[in-house]
């Protein structure tokens, strides 16, 4: 039994079956690369997962509960996190303030209600030091850099501590190096957090996957060891004919 | 039966006042996103304007449909210009801005003009009516019936037919894109805005013999258009067409089975459920946005 | 937080100020002006109660005197009824001339002081509740809910003018009896009425501050800028959403029964879409991202019309027009966007002067901050 498993899980936007019948298996503390050419329903399946879009049919179960009906922010109380493709992180609010926002254990009103203020010790202080924005606290979140911006948002992610992580690709836009530091910081997660990745960038692929998934047409098309998956002619047919020799 | 097709004639009559009135808030609001709290004020300039020409020039409402057309256009124009145009990427804004301007058009008129109400005579040529049956039909509505699906047509070439049309309906779609090709997205925007403020003071010029002019008659006329335009759902004519039919039909039986006022109340209360469970409105635009 | 916090405990140091000390010393202690100043404070209390939904949550509710008039209303029923003793049956003048015999059970529980104070605060806010639950849940946002709410306050105030026979219709309730608080007959035009409107917004403003501080205000922010992305940590936007949007409500309906006490009458212009949209507009122009600044501006604008509109009477219509027009374009955030890109503009010139690569840093990272007020 996955910590998450889809199963025969489908959604049809108008005529177009956006996912179809895919089914699907994450280990518990499990790193899982999804990769596809474009349109292939990737980010469809995050959407799925973390109720941003609700399924035509099929399941979802998280931990072995079925959470397919339930809403967005119930699925998040249950522990999956969210990173989207465009870096939202709230622009009008500082650093701090965001971490704050996604320091979201106790996430009612009442608990919000006592907070008054966030004090920086604790996890919250190795995770600001991690991504090197303890100097920028005050700083309003819409004043950062690119770069930043996505360290906040990996930071909001570490705070939140979600169970299972969601990333759609969580290194666009970021430099060598920042690429292969978002890839250090996934590697030392594995094992206490299952995540699912959704990449583009092979190099930072290799750096990380055990497992990769290859989906096409909303559908699974093949999945294994990084060497499985480059050596499967139906991939290269589908995808690494391509896609990867403009990447890699 | 007589006194219920009746009631229907009045209510298809209303319906073509409504029209004429949504269709340049459905221009307004469905192209531009700009909910425009002076649409009323607009229809009651075209009534002034109406009852202007006529006092002073000896102009019939129909020989200054044209004109007060232009007016009224120059009006929005000039609104447009002015106040709108800097709020297109804040619509709740345009809602207190063009709030402000509903306060000033209308202490404009209270202050130069007068508040006590005015009153225009209806075209001779359209005097008396057509009796089937049991039916009175006054000629005049049944003029007015036919004059605002005229309009509606002619909207309708002008959005789908005209080089105008194409470039309106491509500023609609991608504002950005239209401008690198050229098109002067401002000044379309401008133009469109213009146009419903003109259609709106026409319907003000042709409503002026069936009711008294004064400068808060437009008020309520907005409410019940804006759900015209609701319930026709953004960016549709047919759509717009369809819900004045509805909307005037319904608020003519609900005053025949009951009282105007609590007529009123379930009017407001259906916008509220419409925009609750059909923000996009009862035949919405096939686009996806 | 620490920061804000500071600057908030100053704000509200000098608006008590200001109102305890400043603004009764400035009139003598008359009576009359402190009558007009309650009402302005009255006032600057529904403004206030309207940025903490629509300046920290981003909910433009443009029937903002719902809550207001409906606090007004309970608190006239009280003292009509306590002014109608004499009167057979109890029963109100406007009862009788419509030919109502008995008082009507909505009516009966008003006779009690108690229930009148709870109910001018708690009516209010289940009607907000019922609202609130039904626009949210279903994720209306932005200009939906303007029109939405506009549309429930121009229904509501149709109810109270049809139903001439319970509301008093066009009229209102008129003929009311001082209020006798704890054996006080209270003096609409002493001192100590004013200093209990006074305490009273001081009150509901550090209300408001404990909220908007807490992190509760923090969540509220962040919804306002992008409300999807706060359900993926967990929140329950909607309860959060509906939170503000009552207690917006309660303070409204508070401010209202302060009204009637001023005025001694409720009118059915209370709940005007005129009126509902000034309460906007006093919000927007003292500055909807702070609560001082709204109730300040409702205070000053009010301030304003009560000297500009006794010298000419149209000349306020048409500068309140206006009004609404500039603000809108020129200051959206309102008095407080501009005091505080002004002290911002003066520290930076300071820090420049003092020179190094951070505070240039700094400059263009300010320099560079965009507000966009998108509603959807």
């Amino acid at each position: 039994m996955g910590h998450l498993e889809l199963k025969n899980l489908s959604v049809q936007f108008g005529g177009l079956k956006a996912v179809n019948n895919l089914d699907l298996s994450v280990a518990q503390g499990e790193l899982r690369c999804l990769l596809g050419p474009n349109g292939a329903g990737k980010s469809t399946t995050l959407d799925l997962i973390c109720g941003k879009t609700a399924a035509t049919s099929g399941q979802i179960l998280f931990e072995g509960r079925d959470i397919t009906g339930l809403s967005e922010h119930r699925r998040a109380r249950l522990g999956i996190g969210r990173k989207f493709q465009t870096p939202s992180v709230f622009k009008e609010l500082t650093v701090l303030e965001n971490m704050e926002i996604a320091r979201s254990q106790n996430p009612g009103i009442l608990a919000s209600g006592f907070v008054f203020r966030t004090h920086i010790r604790g996890r919250l202080k190795e995770v600001l030091e991690l991504v090197e924005l303890k100097d920028h606290v005050h700083t309003k979140a819409g004043n950062l850099s690119h770069g930043q911006t996505q360290w906040l948002e990996i930071a909001m992610l570490l705070i939140q501590d979600a169970k299972l992580i969601l990333m759609d690709e969580p290194t666009a836009g970021m430099t060598i190096q920042e690429t292969r530091r978002t890839g250090e910081i996934f590697n030392s997660l594995k094992g206490h957090h299952t995540m699912i990745v959704v990449e583009h960038d092979m190099t930072f692929v290799r750096q990380i996957a055990e497992t990769v998934t290859v989906m096409e047409l909303g559908a699974l098309l093949a999945q294994g060891s990084i060497e499985e998956i480059e050596n499967d002619p139906k991939v290269r047919a589908a995808y690494l004919g391509n896609e990867v020799a403009n990447h890699a | 039966m007589d006194a219920f097709l009746n009631q229907a004639f009045a209510g298809l009559s209303m319906a073509s006042i409504l029209l004429m009135v949504a269709l340049g808030l459905a221009i307004i609001y469905g192209a531009m996103g700009v909910i425009n709290l002076a649409h009323g004020e607009f229809v009651m300039l075209g009534a002034y304007s109406a009852w202007l020409l006529q006092t002073s020039l000896g102009l019939g409402i129909l020989v200054a449909l044209p004109i007060v057309f232009l007016m009224v256009a120059l009006v929005g124009l000039l609104v447009e210009r002015g106040v709108v145009r800097w709020l297109y990427h804040r619509p709740l804004d345009t809602i207190l801005a063009t709030w402000g301007v509903a306060i000033l058009l209308q202490q404009l008129v209270r202050s130069v003009i007068g508040s006590e109400s005015r009153y225009v005579a209806g075209p001779t040529i359209l005097d008396g009516n057509l009796v089937l049956g049991g039916v009175v039909m006054s000629n005049y509505r049944i003029f007015l019936i036919f004059f605002s699906l005229a309009v509606v047509a002619a909207t309708w070439f002008l959005l789908k037919r005209s080089e105008f049309g194409t470039k309106l309906r491509a500023v609609i779609q991608n504002k950005e894109i239209s401008e690198c090709y050229g098109i002067r997205a401002d000044r379309v925007y401008a133009l469109a805005f213009a146009y419903g403020a003109g259609l709106a003071g026409m319907a003000g010029a042709l409503i002026t013999p069936l009711v008294s002019v004064t400068p808060s008659m437009g008020t309520y006329l907005v409410v019940d258009a804006f759900l015209v335009v609701i319930v026709g759902g953004v960016g549709s004519l047919l759509g717009t067409v369809a819900a004045a039919g509805m909307v005037g039909e319904a608020t003519a039986m609900f005053s025949m089975l009951m009282n105007d006022t609590i007529g009123r109340i379930a009017v407001l209360l259906a916008i509220i459920f419409l925009i609750r469970f059909k923000p996009m409105g009862l035949f919405p635009d096939k686009v996806r946005r | 937080m620490n920061r804000t916090f500071k600057t908030d405990c100053i704000g509200y140091a000098l608006f008590a100020i200001l109102l305890l000390v400043v603004i009764p010393w400035a009139v003598s202690f008359d009576g009359f002006a402190l009558n007009t100043y309650a009402r302005y404070l009255a006032l600057g209390m529904v403004a206030m109660a309207l940025a903490l939904s629509w300046g920290y949550a981003g909910i433009l509710n443009l029937g903002q005197a719902v809550p207001f008039a409906l606090g007004a209303y309970i608190m006239a029923m009280h003292l009509k009824l306590q002014a109608s003793a004499h009167m057979p049956g109890g029963l109100p003048d406007f009862m009788g001339w419509t030919n109502v015999e008995a008082l009507p059970w909505f009516w009966q529980p008003f006779h009690s002081l108690p229930v009148t104070l709870i109910a001018g605060i708690a009516v209010p806010v289940a009607l907000a509740a019922l609202l609130a639950v039904f626009m949210f849940r279903g994720r209306i946002t932005g200009v939906f809910v303007a029109i939405i709410t506009l549309a429930f306050l121009v229904a509501v105030q149709l109810v109270f003018i049809e139903e001439q026979r319970y509301t008093g219709g066009q009229n209102g309730l008129t003929g009311l009896a001082p209020l006798q608080l704890l054996g006080w007959r209270v003096d609409n035009y002493s001192t100590q009425f004013y200093y209990l409107v006074a305490v009273c917004l001081m009150t509901s403003l550090a209300i408001g501050l404990a909220l908007v501080r807490s992190k509760v205000g923090l969540v509220l922010k962040a919804i306002r800028e992008d409300a999807s992305r706060v359900r993926f940590f967990g929140y329950d936007v909607a309860r959060y959403e509906t939170l503000a949007f009552c207690t917006s409500a309660a303070i409204a309906g508070w401010a209202g029964m302060l009204y009637v006490l001023v005025l001694e009458f409720a009118s059915p212009t209370y709940m005007g879409v005129a009126f509902s949209l000034a309460i906007v507009i006093w919000c927007a122009v003292g500055g909807r991202e702070s609560l001082v600044a709204a109730a300040l501006g409702g205070i000053i604008v009010n301030l304003l019309e009560g000297r500009l509109s006794d010298m000419f009477v149209d000349g306020w219509t048409f500068f309140l027009g206006a009004l609404f027009i500039v603000v809108v374009l020129v200051a959206p955030r309102g008095l407080f966007g501009l005091v505080q890109s002004a002290v911002r503009h003066a520290g930076k010139t300071i820090r420049s002067e003092r020179g190094g690569a951070r505070a240039r840093w700094l400059a263009t990272g300010m320099g560079a901050r965009r507000i966009d007020n998108g509603g959807r």
